[in-house]
């Protein structure tokens, strides 16, 4: 179920009124206890915890979090011992195999203002904060758990012994300096001086840091709305025990089935029904995969109707199209509902969106050869801007992750990792931002506009868009019309897409 | 090699070109290749000539090859240049086959569709599997430059459309073959090479 062996649980936190946050009460047994137990269940055997005094400091902390990581048989999690979060939470980080090593974190300010920042770009942790460390421009919240990957093991080993290193005999100074700040930012909260003696002891958030500025590949899993707490007092825990009933797992392990970031078609006229399709084949027992190839045969029983150049024949297409396009969203939300990922089941479900969509145009054209018309240029013309302009998608976000590979990290020590920290030079004046940068940062301000980032995913001509005008022009009117609106509306998101990723070029 | 590489698709000839480009950027050798041809392709039609259409196919495999041996990592536009490459090997297709004869275009089209098999396979298989097609298939397959030569050939033997439906067949027969017992080999240990959900299609 998931590929991490051995947990290692930090009862270091200090509670209020004595003791560790981890050791406070819930219901008949306390806050580690139930961690440990959701962690077995999930499937990790082995779920070790440091607790304060037996590990008398963070050095210490940090040393044994080196033994255990290097000593494990495969993938570890390193946790705070008092997070009180739900078992759908944990499972999104530990059964999800697309996450080899990831955090918890949440992008809605769960958290807050506690929790550390970090900062992401496509998916992947590029900065994070800790007690000590700053992260620019945050776009999420660390939660307090770290699953690193059996590949990675070693690398968490030499960060922790790092780390340890850096904090024996007291923590630096411009370490110091930065939990300052953090105590000047959390002025007027009322539970700032426990928050504060918490974040002493955190190697937890630690360790993210220092992953993340070893260049790992650090990966998210979104809270959702999960229900997430970091008790520091009896209270508290109280508290969270009456609010975790709240948060219903199985609703929002169904709306987290539809994925974040589709289309303005398949979001608003698709997923609200076809995740209701998806529990009940997950209840019937249906796999993705099987959805997958039925989603496929529906595509080429379109593509055949198309090909039958009849009026009947356009009209059954386009709604067969309808249907196939509806199973093909199925799959996906099946899949992220019952956390069936898999190699083959991504491929496929990848593979078999275009070969539908290309048998459709195939269809359209051998259709309006029938009917006396051909069109085999428009079709090819269709189907080269399609094919191009996934290629820009495809070659851009290769680019973006290889630069992502190569950046320049700052050293442990050094509390930011601002372009100052990484190349050395601290103190040197930051340039002008280009004029491309200025257009650029307006461009993103537009994002903000309410509606703006509709239209802009409309703009694009996603794959729901697309599918919803073949059927339309088809049913209506001929091929011909059909690849003729296809090519206009491809040609202007490609000249939109085009303009987006040349400003990001030049804006570097 | 990097993913950028391999999604050029690059055959013998371009590879044997390479080395003309070093002192230029990719991006920019791959744009002055490609854009003429666009323009002329959709200028001319069916109307291109066979010298015409060679000279065309020549100009692409001889910058399109250039473009391999730049300097990839200090190209802010490096990620223009396997689409363009792509854009230049679909196009120059859709050209000559409906210079070749009115029942060109139907063979051109079936041509694209094994051909964009492969090139979404080359894109699938990294990013799910993180393993890359053989090599033997890639030269095989002879590359965008080896296919665009040979199509021109099929065009000046008066081989098309048969010729093309021909290649069409046996290449799509092969990319899903190879494909599909890719799969019987599968490891469980093969690991995503990156993860980015989604086609970046509302970027």
């Amino acid at each position: 179920m998931t590929t991490v062996s051995t947990a290692v649980l930090l009862a270091t936190a200090p509670a209020q009124g004595g003791g560790v946050a981890a050791d406070l009460a819930w219901e008949d047994t306390t806050l580690v206890s139930r961690l440990g137990d959701q962690l077995r269940a999930l499937g990790i055997d082995d779920v070790q915890v440091l607790r304060r005094p037996a590990s008398p400091d963070l050095a210490a902390d940090l040393a044994a979090v080196a033994r255990i990581a290097r000593a494990a048989p495969a993938g570890v999690l390193v946790a705070q011992a008092d997070v009180v979060t739900q078992r759908e939470a944990l499972a999104a980080l530990l059964a999800d195999p697309r996450i080899g090593t990831g955090v918890l974190s949440s992008l809605e300010g769960v958290g807050a203002p506690f929790a550390f920042g970090q900062r992401s770009d496509r998916g992947r942790v590029v900065s994070a904060a800790s007690p000590f460390h700053a992260a620019g421009g945050p776009t999420e919240r660390f939660l307090g758990l770290l699953k690193v990957s059996a590949a990675d093991t070693a690398a968490l080993a030499a960060a922790a012994e790092e780390l340890a290193g850096l904090v024996a005999g007291g923590v630096p100074a411009a370490w110091e300096a930065e939990l300052e700040r953090k105590r000047q930012d959390w002025k007027g909260e009322a539970e700032a001086p426990a928050r504060l003696a918490a974040a002493r002891e955190d190697a937890v958030a630690l360790l993210a840091t220092a992953i993340v500025r070893r260049g790992a590949h650090v990966g998210n899993a979104d809270i959702r709305e999960l229900f997430w707490a970091r008790p520091l007092s009896a209270a508290a825990a109280r508290q969270a025990a009456a609010d975790i009933g709240g948060h219903d797992e199985e609703r929002v392990l169904l709306d987290s089935a539809v994925k974040a970031t589709d289309g303005f078609f398949t979001t608003f006229f698709v997923s609200p029904y076809s995740k209701y399709i998806a529990r009940w084949a997950a209840r019937r027992g249906l796999t993705p995969n099987q959805v997958t190839v039925a989603s496929l045969a529906l595509g080429a029983l379109a593509a055949a109707a198309f090909a039958t150049g009849h009026r009947w024949g356009l009209i059954a297409g386009a709604l067969l199209l309808q249907v196939a396009f509806t199973t093909d969203c199925v799959d996906g939300q099946l899949a992220r509902y019952t956390r069936t990922f898999s190699a083959l089941g991504a491929w496929l479900d990848s593979t078999f969106d275009r070969v539908k969509e290309y048998l459709v145009f195939a269809g359209l054209g051998i259709g309006a050869a029938r009917m006396g018309a051909p069109v085999w240029a428009l079709a090819g013309a269709a189907l080269t801007l399609q094919t191009v302009r996934h290629a820009f998608d495809f070659s851009f976000a290769a680019a973006e992750h290889a630069s992502m590979d190569v950046a320049p990290q700052a050293p442990l020590a050094e509390p930011s990792d601002g372009p100052a920290a990484r190349s050395g030079a601290a103190g040197t004046p930051v340039p002008r931002p280009a004029a491309s940068a200025r257009v650029l940062r307006a461009w993103r301000r537009i994002d903000r506009l309410g509606g703006a980032v509709w239209v802009k995913r409309v703009v694009v001509f996603p794959i729901g868009e697309r599918f919803a005008v073949i059927s339309i022009t088809a049913a209506l009117f001929t091929p011909r019309v059909t690849f003729i609106v296809v090519l206009a509306w491809g040609g202007v998101g490609a000249v939109y897409g085009l303009a987006g990723r040349g400003l990001r070029a030049l804006a570097r | 090699m990097s993913a950028l590489d391999l999604y050029r698709d690059d055959g013998p000839l371009a590879r044997a070109f390479a080395p003309l480009g070093r002192a230029a950027p990719p991006s920019v050798l791959v744009a002055v290749a490609v854009v003429p041809v666009l323009v002329l392709a959709a200028a001319t039609g069916a109307d291109g000539s066979r010298g015409l259409l060679a000279a065309a196919v020549a100009w692409v495999v001889l910058l399109g090859g250039a473009s391999r041996g730049g300097a990839l990592e200090r190209d802010r536009f490096r990620w223009a240049v396997p689409p363009l490459l792509r854009a230049g090997e679909y196009t120059l297709i859709l050209w000559m086959s409906a210079a070749g004869c009115a029942d060109g275009p139907g063979a051109g089209f079936a041509l694209l569709l094994a051909l964009a098999f492969r090139h979404y396979d080359l894109v699938y298989r990294l990013r799910y599997r993180g393993r890359t097609p053989p090599a033997w298939l890639g030269a095989v397959a002879g590359g965008w430059d080896g296919r665009l030569v040979a199509i021109w050939v099929l065009l000046a033997t008066d081989a098309l459309p048969a010729g093309l439906y021909a290649l069409a067949a046996a290449l799509g027969v092969l990319f899903a073959a190879e494909s599909a017992a890719s799969w019987r080999s599968f490891d469980a240990g093969d690991r995503p090479a990156l993860y980015d959900e989604g086609e970046g299609e509302a970027e």
